[in-house]
């Protein structure tokens, strides 16, 4: 072989491995914009966390140069991440939003993701516990003694002129269905778009009452920091965009929002639980819904801030059009 | 005759065994400070000194922090009363016993390799979200260690003793009392206070899978709160118990085990 070919051969190479080399750019990275982050929701994968994994597989993340990592962590871990800035967005409560800014976490609530409060306590049937004002005197489960579960409880009986005394409280954990049925309360916290399909699953006779019935609570959403805003206003409205097509269209298409779900989440594609948990979604996608989704409605927010300093939890009233902003909803 | 008393430590041999400590403490807290100031911590990350001092107080005073603190003290005694005497009771047969080790070792060995974290919530759910779980996972935590020790220390009593006692025509109720007991005591005693600290991470494994009262609620509810200077007081309280069950048990193992000094002091008194 002469030499001419071969120098040929050796640069033709030495073209397709630089180019190899070069990395391949979308339109929005090569203007710069994609932002790479994760984003925290709570304890674990689940079939309610469903518009995120729409976001991820229909691409409207990436529509809006969005390159996310889904992470799960306590609701008080996820506050301080973002706090600190060592996250950007989170999923959280919206008394999560308030107890935090009142001790200094300098966060804002910037997409309301659940229009009703999912919070409700259900009760042995044959009880006939079907007002909050019917559970005085009868022994009532929390998970936990702090969070969304017992605050939505102190809603409730505070809406009947009830407090914890007039109830026999127990702290049951994260065991509401099993310590119902087993007789151990005659009543449990519970997040009515969960535990209520487990009970009909077992058969079991319970009375229920939505917290969202008596009072006008914020629930789960987005937060981001005060230095985010400050310092990157357009990732806050690209990302409040882009959560708004993905939670859009897991409303509208339920059954394929369930099977991208199953991606994401161990054990969706079991035949033995997709019934029930395609309820679960079902139930989750009624709690989601509004005219336009992600707003706030400052009512919900003057009455939480109501409930936590009636419990003492706040000393004094919040700045709350500090707390909250519609201003990066599309 | 020679005697060999034991020798005494001078005065101030002891305030330096004191203050040696103490130096240490007062570093480590105006470090905590140094850093809180320079790094310009958020409280919300890591209160200052001062804030956990000062919410200290306030917890103190307002009767919040002995309300917490007994209801663990509780679990954490009835956990360590409970796992110690159902560890030595086992512990003692299985080491008298090849049999009964064959029997029960296995299942034994496996059940240590449960995470307690991991079915804390189901013993809330079999036996309630009252006292008695906390303490059954207390327990849980503690007994492990103890049964080890308990039988090291039966095995370690040196067979030829055994002999001797045959010998003397001692019952069954002597040899233990006069001799196993007595032999098996230090290792036993060193067990104990490896549960003493365990019982008190049990109680608290416990609080958090469910419960109204203790110091794991108090730190679990101030997080949910986001008031990280009473977590830290929290978490101080139970330090001090631990630390303060330990000491118990090492003045326990000090008064009970007097007479190996004086059984030393006695031996080299003899050349």
């Amino acid at each position: 072989m002469t030499r001419t070919p071969t120098l040929i051969l050796v640069a033709l190479a030495a073209a397709l491995l630089l180019g190899a080399c070069e990395p391949t750019y979308t339109p929005e990275q090569q203007l710069g914009q994609v932002e790479s982050f994760t984003m925290y929701m709570g304890f674990r994968p689940d079939v309610q966390f469903a518009p995120f994994y729409v976001g991820l597989e229909k691409g409207f993340f990436r529509e809006e140069g969005l390159e996310i990592t889904l992470e799960h962590a306590s609701e008080s871990d996820m506050v301080r991440l973002v706090g600190t800035g060592e996250a950007p967005f989170a999923v959280v409560s919206g008394e999560q939003v308030l107890l935090s800014r009142a001790q200094g976490v300098p966060i804002v609530y910037v997409f309301q993701w659940y229009q009703r409060f999912p919070v409700a306590v259900a009760a042995r049937g044959d009880l006939g516990i079907t007002t909050p004002a019917d559970l005085a005197g009868h022994s009532v489960g929390t998970p936990m003694l702090e969070g969304a579960s017992y605050i939505g409880l102190e809603a409730l009986l505070g809406s009947a002129g009830l407090t914890d005394a007039d109830i026999d409280l127990q702290v049951t954990g994260f065991t509401q269905v099993e310590t119902l049925v087993t007789g151990r309360v005659e009543a449990v916290v519970i997040y009515a778009s969960n535990e209520p399909v487990q009970l009909d699953a077992q058969g079991v006779d319970y009375t229920l009452i939505n917290v969202a019935d008596y009072a006008n609570l914020v629930s789960n959403g987005i937060i981001t920091s005060e230095k985010l805003i400050a310092e990157n206003p357009d990732l806050v409205r690209r990302m409040a965009a882009a959560f708004a097509k993905a939670v859009a269209y897991t409303i509208e298409n339920p059954d394929e929002a369930y099977s991208i779900s199953a991606k994401y989440v161990e054990g969706l594609d079991d035949p033995g639980v997709q019934a029930a948990q395609k309820t679960v979604l079902a139930r989750s996608i009624d709690l989601w819904r509004a005219e336009r989704l992600g707003a706030s409605q400052l009512e919900g927010w003057e009455t939480m801030q109501e409930v936590l300093l009636t419990m003492g939890l706040l000393d004094v009233p919040q700045d709350l059009s500090a707390a909250y902003t519609d201003a990066f909803l599309p | 005759m020679l005697h060999l008393a034991p020798p005494h430590r001078s005065l101030a041999a002891r305030l330096t065994g004191y203050l040696i400590p103490l130096a240490s403490l007062a570093i480590f807290v105006l470090a905590w400070e140094a850093f809180v100031r320079l790094g310009e911590m958020p409280a919300f990350i890591l209160p200052a000194p001062g804030a956990v001092a000062r919410k200290a107080i306030t917890v103190t005073l307002n009767g919040t922090l002995w309300r917490h603190t007994w209801i663990t003290l509780i679990e954490v005694l009835g956990g360590l009363a409970l796992g110690t005497i159902t560890a030595m009771a086992l512990g003692y047969s299985i080491a008298r016993s090849v049999a009964i080790e064959r029997a029960l070792s296995p299942y034994i060995v496996a059940s240590q390799a449960i995470p307690v974290i991991a079915i804390a919530p189901l013993l809330v759910i079999w036996f309630g979200p009252g006292l008695f779980s906390k303490v059954l996972i207390s327990a849980l935590i503690v007994f492990f260690p103890i049964l080890v020790n308990t039988i090291a220390g039966v095995r370690s009593v040196p067979e030829d003793l055994h002999d001797l006692m045959r010998s003397l025509n001692a019952t069954r109720w002597q040899t233990f009392r006069k001799l196993e007991v007595p032999a098996a005591l230090p290792v036993l005693l060193a067990g104990l206070k490896v549960g003493a600290t365990l019982s008190v991470i049990g109680a608290v494994v416990g609080e958090l899978a469910g419960a109204r009262a203790g110091l794991g609620v108090m730190i679990s509810v101030a997080d949910g709160q986001y008031d990280t200077a009473r977590m830290f007081v929290g978490v101080l309280a139970l330090v001090v118990m631990a630390l303060t069950l330990y000491g118990a048990v090492d003045l326990l193992e000090k008064r009970v085990l007097r007479w190996r000094a004086a059984g030393a002091g006695r031996h080299t008194a003899l050349y």
